[in-house]
């Protein structure tokens, strides 16, 4: 399969402008300098792309609800904060090929008529910041940013702008607070960043390979960007895989591969190490619901899942789940459901920023619980209660973080409860040992490529 | 008195550009983390005073943003930190262990610091490193792929480096 942001990211030297230039780089900003802005957005629309963060929202129809008064500026701001536990794609784009980020980011601003924009990055990835500034500096001093670009008339300038350690922030508008030199509390909506954003100014917030995948739709054109792919999930899709996998990484797909073969080929994940059984994944950053290795593989229908935004969720969430982030997390035979499952709980904790309450206490409840069944400390009426509170946060928030907190524990209950009720009912024998896999990947062959 | 250098009040100065006039309020949190660079790697409340006035606002506009965010250290840390991330995908690949054998080694609790002042550790969610955990972050890299053995070289090297 043809690679559109990661082909030439291990090219030797590719971080820098020379070699990124005469690999073809900044081609799509000299193509676009030459469209009207409004055809552009058109081109994004035609290519099917959706936002890559999480919410899969299509990208082309969030730039047409950008409101465009008179003589107030407007601005692009790149969500470069990925915090969602599993996800790790955007640092690796930022710091293989920070050049492509740029790229779009010059296009999409055109597009936009922002003059300023912005690349909020978690505090974290301290040294990409660098790899990003030396990056934009090359840009500028080979006229592809600053005034007057390619002698079009149009301005642009780019600051990273650094985070300091919030989950929260990824959420768009708790970015702009962060951006305005606040807490991340998010704002309620409306009004949205489309009409009111940072400074109270017209903002678009898109994902940073969400931004980066405008270069290639500008150079082949957004028609053939959609052929790649199938149905509503079109283009290419970063993965970035880990927990117990051979060869855990960031992989490009088409989404037309199936889950199985991304887990067990060569080509991706490789396998499980030393031949254990597959358990159970969470397919899309941790916030999204965890499936059996029964129900990841196939759906309930009894068709091969597949790795797109479609399948992935066929059966919503009684029997489905999400491609999210796109972080896939991938659990062997001898995980604890009800462990992993405490860790994002806890995770959740940390990260709600105690605006509402259902989050905020909500969060800690469940960890607490959590943390209790996990030392045999569990009572029997606690998984009801857990199942309970994660209802009660659920669409009780204002940002979807209660939404996020509260998925992840409610399919854990859903497709494990006989492991929670194993903890519960052997508090001794759970600090010894595993529960296993039980009967959870009984209908799944072991493939032959594993 | 606290105070930046000329070479880092320039620097702060660059800070405040990148935002529209009047906006210097945005600069908080990147002039945060130079301040916390410059004086010993926390921010004292004299420190947050002095933040506040470079950039025309209250002091509180700087203690509420200074306690939200995870990376500003409110109390004086080692001369090193070590930050173990600790939630699912390092889990499922053994960063508990990590966290224990490193609180053995050094003979300090989460959240401490050696007596010698060298070490602080402490744990994190997630920082987006989950294909190559266990890992913990130092300073400004990320050290991937712990084991044991490469904690022991860390921690050597640190104290090589110190003296």
């Amino acid at each position: 399969m043809r690679k559109l942001l990661l082909e030439k990211a291990h090219v030797e030297g590719i971080r820098s402008y020379e070699v990124y230039r005469r690999e073809g780089g900044y081609r799509s900003v000299e193509k676009a300098l030459k469209m009207a802005p409004s055809d552009i957005t058109e081109e994004v629309k035609k290519s099917g792309l959706r936002g890559r963060g999480g919410a899969g929202f299509p990208t082309g129809l969030k730039w047409s609800f950008l409101a465009k008064p008179e003589g107030i500026p407007r601005h692009l701001v790149v969500n470069a904060d990925e915090s969602e536990p599993g996800t790790f794609k955007d640092r690796y784009l930022m710091e293989f090929i920070p050049h492509i980020l740029i790229e779009g980011m010059v296009v999409s601003s055109y597009a936009l008529g922002s003059n300023v924009s912005y690349i909020y990055i978690r505090g974290e990835y301290a040294w990409i910041v660098d790899i990003l500034e030396e990056a934009i500096a090359e840009a500028k001093q080979n006229g592809f940013l600053g005034k007057n670009i390619l002698g079009s008339g149009f301005d642009c300038e780019i600051y990273v702008h650094r985070g300091a350690g919030a989950y929260i922030c990824g959420e768009e508008t708790a970015l702009l607070e962060s951006l305005e030199g606040k807490r991340g509390n998010p704002r309620i909506k409306p009004p949205f960043p489309a009409v009111k954003g940072v400074w109270e100014r017209p903002t678009v917030v898109n994902n940073v390979e969400t931004i980066a995948a405008v270069v290639p739709i500008i150079n082949d054109g957004g028609e053939e960007y959609a052929k790649i792919g199938v149905g509503k999930s079109t283009g290419t899709k970063l993965i970035s895989a880990c927990g117990n996998i051979n060869k855990p990484g960031v992989f490009e797909i088409d989404m037309t591969i199936s889950v199985e073969e991304f887990i067990y080929s060569d080509e991706y994940c490789g396998g499980i190490p030393n031949g254990k059984k597959l358990k159970a994944c969470i397919p899309g950053g941790s916030s999204v619901p965890i499936l059996p290795a029964n129900l990841l593989l196939t759906t309930a229908k009894g068709e091969k899942r597949m790795m797109n935004y479609e399948s992935l969720n066929d059966g919503g969430f009684a029997t489905g789940s999400m491609m999210g982030s796109g972080g896939f997390i991938v659990l062997d035979e001898d995980q604890c459901v009800v462990r992993h499952t405490y860790t994002l709980a806890r995770f959740y904790r940390h990260e709600s920023c105690g605006q509402c309450s259902p989050c905020r206490e909500g969060t800690g409840w469940m960890e607490k619980i959590l943390l209790n069944i996990e030392n045999g400390k569990g009572k029997k009426s606690d998984i009801d209660l857990l199942w309970d509170i994660q209802r009660r946060i659920e669409g009780n928030t204002i940002c979807p973080l209660g939404d996020a907190a509260a998925w992840p524990v409610a399919a854990a209950i859903r497709h494990f409860r006989d492991e929670f009720e194993w903890h519960v009912q052997n508090p001794d024998e759970c600090l010894k040992r595993n529960f296993g896999l039980a009967h959870y990947a009984d209908a799944i062959h072991v493939p032959e490529i594993a | 008195m606290v105070s930046f250098t000329d070479e880092k009040l320039a620097e702060v100065q660059a800070i405040i550009n990148r935002y529209p006039e009047g906006k210097q309020k945005s600069a908080l949190l990147p002039v945060l983390h130079l301040a916390q660079q410059e004086f010993d790697g926390w921010l004292d409340v004299p420190v947050m005073d002095y933040v506040a006035s470079l950039l025309k606002i209250e002091p509180i506009e700087v203690y509420e943003v200074a306690s939200f965010y995870s990376m500003y250290n409110l109390k004086p840390v080692g001369k090193y930190m070590f930050e173990v991330c600790q939630t699912g995908p390092c889990m499922l690949n053994g960063s508990d262990d990590i966290i224990a054998y490193i609180k053995e080694k050094l003979n300090i609790a989460v959240g401490e610091t050696t007596d010698d002042g060298m070490f602080t550790l402490k744990t994190v969610e997630c920082l987006g490193a989950c294909g190559y955990a266990p890992m913990m972050q130092m300073g400004k890299i990320y050290k991937e792929h712990l084991t044991k053995e490469k904690v022991d070289a860390i921690i050597a090297a640190c104290r090589a480096n110190a003296n």
